[in-house]
């Protein structure tokens, strides 16, 4: 014990009388026991030991009380809630929830994204980046409470769940030595500190979302999302939904978008199951399924127009080319093709209208939102041509994205994305037959070495991937980029989402292109090999 | 330990009395120094936050030393023969109450006049003029002739009167001035039961062969007067006193009658009366919602129980020390909540050694029901015992969260005149059946000793 010079007489004697009355008290309860002895009731009938098992019923019952008062009062820093609420509604200056230490919220290497700092006596939780790692990390307040990791590790990071003999013996001394200042344990994500920051700085002051993830274990390496809020500035403001940027939306996980192009892969991977392998005509004005709807017609079309020249079309186009100019006229003839059915089982294999878990624990969950696809009338030829090419009512999340497009670069295994360094990875489904998904991802690395993401090829980082500018009624399209690297042996798959970035190959494409090189550097994907 | 006196023919019968109570005097002494100790470390805390020293301060000790001496001199001169021990527990029980109380200013100590400050010696006293009334056998007359049915008469006119003129105040019925008369059912029922149950033991163990039915036609009085007072305390929604007679009536009755089919039946009713009340009353399915999760409304229903656990989880194993910690902070602490202070201040070990104190006292009232063969003044010190466990035990499990709080007291140590005064007059007829009947009931050979 702790003891100080300039310790008060008072606190002295206090101690002192507190250990006289213990003594005293204890001392006494002896001697209600000793005594019985000599205060036996002899005047009365000898005993019979009639009532000796409800005595033992009614001490059962008066431990069981005291055992569960010791789960509050010696161990109630293993409910979270309960230290939450005595964090913020507990007046007592002396009342150890005050002084709890929380763990450290850590990176891959450890650098720390949230950690508690001692400010006159109150512990304060301090973010180092600010909003960078909001989306990941939350925040934790005394009155609005948690929410993200904060909310979902709560009990690892108050120092819950002891689990090892070490920290057993820890709980021990820290109950008997009275000790007022426990300490949290830190929680190690599988976040990429630099990666996320650099992630950040690119998307810079337009709004957007950046995942990146293994997709062998589903180890989320960024999970940016733009603007966000400051976890060191938490107020009411915040809550009160007038900011139009809402930076409390995790545009990331939960944030819809029309995918464009991008989702060209998933019904490139539908008709190469179904056994697709042949060409489509696509004209030069375009494809429609009847006569009074606007023809879907290609980029190239537009173009040649502004410029008062007539476009030729395509031709006839097979799939692989199809996805390296990106044809929204091959695609759309290529969804109405393969029938509402095969489409509709498609969205479901797939898991849209759904959420996948991240983590999950009784103090909260991380969740993603998979899509958004509601089922099309029989008849509805044109929606079905819209939503093969990414428009229409089909929306994703730009997590969603990245998992997409890492079970594609995983020989279409889905593993569940996972923001916790030590948890397990847990395959989640399989999106697609590994042939397909073989096949696809070559075409994907053609897409980049001679396709609309040419811009982006560096030979030794093998990208693998599809752009994709998903028109929408708000403005300006979104731009989209998602990708793998290296093509053979994929070690990451990106997504990336800027709002009204216009044209994925200029705005999105770059941005994956630099969180690869990046991630390379670090160490995180191997060189690809030299062909 | 020390040598036992031999009573001396020669000596004068006071010495002898005297000599005999020394387990008692010994328990007293400890009790009042314990008391003194914790009165200074709350007078000292006190005086170091800079109150300044009053001359009244220890007024609330010295009244309740001095109504210790009384006590014992009283007993000892009247030869009374009962328990000793469970004076003893209860001495330090009623000073630990008291000690809380000032703690927790329900007294104004700077005025001498304070009605609250004599609660606690006067409790005593009752017991006593009790024990003492009632002793030598005499608390069998309470159930003679038709004193019997005055009893049960007079528990449900008590209800009736208080449901008839008392006032509301959250949620319950009280008398004038935020008493409540209805604490006193559990002296009155209670000796009701006793006296039933004792004169239709045989009847009323008589369960029949074949389909096990109870023998209705013996049990209906009983039936009648149970669903007449439950239906009359759920009106005023004082559930605490149903449960805690409830339970009384079915350990008397198996006790009594020897009959488990009483337990089991009286389980599955209570299962099926807990159901019932719950889908009509929606304070009830408020504190059990609490209960269950009371982090549902923190700052609402559950605002008062977590303070309370808030208060002891800053109290930890030794507590802050007695007079250190801030059970302000606990709402309406002095009445229900009152353990959850104890818990802040004298921590985890605190609230242990006073349970031991408590099982002391429940342990020596069913000891001397053992020991009693006297069947009414058996079931009666059963019941009581029964009753104060009852108690104790739904006030800890409900500040401890263990079960749903019932809003009853923690006996002689939760403020409230009407229910600590009934505790007092329970231990007092507990402390009359421990005297024994006279011998020469006893021992029905000589009527009369002849008086040479």
């Amino acid at each position: 014990m702790n003891v100080s010079l300039d310790i008060d007489p008072w606190s002295a004697a206090r101690l002192a009388l507190q250990a006289a009355f213990f003594l005293t008290l204890f001392l006494l309860v002896k001697q209600l026991f000793d005594l019985r002895d000599a205060a036996r009731l002899k005047h009365l009938s000898r005993p019979k030991g009639a009532f000796r098992t409800p005595m033992t019923g009614l001490m059962a019952l008066f431990g069981a009380v005291l055992l569960y008062q010791a789960t509050w009062q010696l161990t109630g820093l293993y409910r979270p809630q309960f230290v939450a609420f005595m964090q913020s509604h507990d007046r007592r200056e002396f009342n150890p929830a005050h002084w709890i230490q929380r763990g450290r919220l850590l990176d891959r290497r450890g650098e720390v994204l949230a950690e508690s700092l001692e400010r006159e006596g109150r512990v304060q939780r301090h973010y180092p980046d600010g909003p960078v790692f909001a989306p990941v990390v939350g925040y934790t307040h005394p009155r609005f409470g948690a929410s993200g990791m904060e909310a979902v590790v709560s009990r690892q990071l108050d120092g819950g769940d002891p689990n090892s003999l070490k920290d057993l013996g820890e709980l021990g001394r820290r109950i008997l030595g009275g000790d007022k200042r426990p300490r949290g344990r830190d929680v190690v994500l599988t976040i990429d500190a630099e990666l996320q920051r650099l992630a950040v700085e690119r998307l810079g002051a337009r709004r957007g979302a950046v995942v990146m993830l293994d997709p062998r274990d589903g180890a989320v390496r960024v999970l940016a999302s733009v603007p966000a809020h400051d976890p060191n500035r938490i107020d009411a403001e915040l809550f009160s939904g007038s900011d139009p940027a809402t930076p409390l939306l995790n545009r990331a996980t939960q944030g819809l978008y029309p995918p464009g192009s991008t989702f060209k892969i998933a019904v490139a991977a539908l008709a190469l199951e179904r056994g697709f392998n042949g060409t489509l005509a696509c004209p030069g004005d375009g494809f429609t399924t009847a006569s009074h709807y606007r023809k879907i017609r290609d980029h190239e079309y537009y173009s040649a127009r502004r410029t008062g020249h007539v476009w030729e079309g395509y031709g006839r186009l097979g799939l692989e080319r199809a996805l390296a100019v990106s044809s929204n006229v091959f695609f759309a003839q290529l969804g109405v093709l393969q029938g509402h059915d095969a489409f509709q089982e498609l969205t479901e294999r797939l898991g849209f209208n759904g959420q996948i878990l991240l983590h999950q624990s009784t103090y909260g969950r991380f969740a993603m939102r998979t899509g958004h696809w509601p089922a099309l009338a029989a008849n509805d030829q044109y929606g079905l041509a819209q939503a093969a090419i990414g428009q229409g009512r089909l929306l994703v999340s730009p997590a969603y994205m990245a998992l997409l497009t890492g079970a594609l670069a995983n020989q279409g295994v889905a593993v569940r994305p996972r923001l916790i360094a030590t948890a397990r990875p847990e395959v989640l489904a399989r999106f697609m037959h590994p042939d397909v998904a073989n096949r696809l991802a070559a075409m994907l690395r053609r897409v980049v070495t001679e396709g609309t993401a040419r811009a982006i090829d560096i030979p030794e980082l093998a990208i693998a991937g599809k752009t994709g500018t998903a028109e929408n009624p708000q403005g300006d399209a979104h731009s989209w980029f998602v990708g793998f690297a290296p093509a053979e042996r994929p070690a990451l798959a990106v997504a990336v989402l800027v709002e009204h970035g216009g044209y994925g190959s200029a705005t999105a494409a770059p941005i994956a292109r630099d969180l690869l090189q990046r991630a390379h550097a670090l160490g995180l994907m191997p060189s690809a090999s030299k062909p | 330990m020390k040598p036992r006196q031999r009573p001396d023919m020669n000596t004068h019968p006071f010495v002898q009395a005297w000599s005999r109570r020394w387990p008692e005097r010994r328990l007293l002494w400890l009790s009042v120094l314990g008391i003194g100790i914790g009165f200074g470390m709350m007078l000292g805390s006190g005086y170091a936050e800079g109150r300044a020293f009053a001359l009244t301060d220890p007024l609330p000790w010295t009244l309740y030393a001095g109504t210790l001496v009384v006590l014992h001199l009283t007993l000892v001169s009247v030869h009374f023969q009962g328990d000793q021990i469970l004076i003893g527990a209860l001495a330090f029980l009623a000073g630990f109450g008291l000690l809380a109380q000032v703690r927790l200013g329900t007294f104004d100590v700077a005025n001498p006049l304070d009605p609250g400050l004599y609660l606690v010696p006067a409790g005593i006293v009752l017991m006593l003029l009790v024990a003492i009334g009632l002793s030598h056998g005499r608390y069998a007359r309470l159930t003679e002739g038709h004193w019997l049915w005055v009893w049960a008469a007079g528990s449900l006119v008590l209800v009736a009167v208080v449901l008839l003129f008392g006032q509301r105040y959250r949620g319950a019925v009280y008398g004038v001035g935020l008493v409540t008369p209805t604490e006193l059912l559990k002296v009155t029922v209670v000796v009701f039961l006793a006296g039933f149950i004792d004169r239709h033991a045989k009847r009323l163990a008589n369960w029949g062969k074949g389909f096990p039915l109870p023998p209705m036609r013996h049990l209906w009085p009983l039936l009648l007067f149970c669903l007449g007072l439950s239906a009359l305390l759920l009106t005023q929604r004082d559930l605490g006193m149903v449960v805690i007679l409830s339970v009384a009536l079915l350990v008397m009755l198996f006790f009594g009658t020897g009959r488990t089919a009483y337990l089991v039946l009286g389980g599955v009713l209570a299962a099926l009366a807990g159901a019932l009340l719950l889908t009509v009353f929606s304070h009830g399915q408020r504190r059990l919602a609490a209960w269950l999760d009371p982090f549902q409304d923190p700052t609402g229903n559950s605002w008062q129980i977590l303070q309370g656990l808030s208060g002891m989880y800053s109290g930890g194993l030794w507590g802050e020390g007695f007079g250190a910690g801030n059970p302000e902070y606990t709402p309406i602490a002095q009445s229900d909540f009152i353990y959850a202070v104890i818990g802040e201040e004298l921590g985890f070990v605190g609230a242990v050694l006073l349970v031991l104190v408590f099982l002391v006292l429940f342990g020596r009232g069913l000891t001397i029901a053992d020991q009693t063969r006297q069947g009414f003044g058996r079931l009666l010190c059963l019941g009581l015992t029964t009753e104060l466990a009852t108690q104790t035990l739904l006030n800890l499990g409900g500040v401890t969260k263990s079960i749903p709080l019932t809003g009853v007291t923690l006996p002689f140590i939760s403020h409230g005149g009407s229910s600590l005064m009934t505790s007092f007059v329970m231990l007092g007829l507990i402390l009359a059946v421990s005297d024994g009947m006279p011998a020469r009931r006893r021992t029905p050979k000589p009527p009369r000793p002849p008086s040479d």
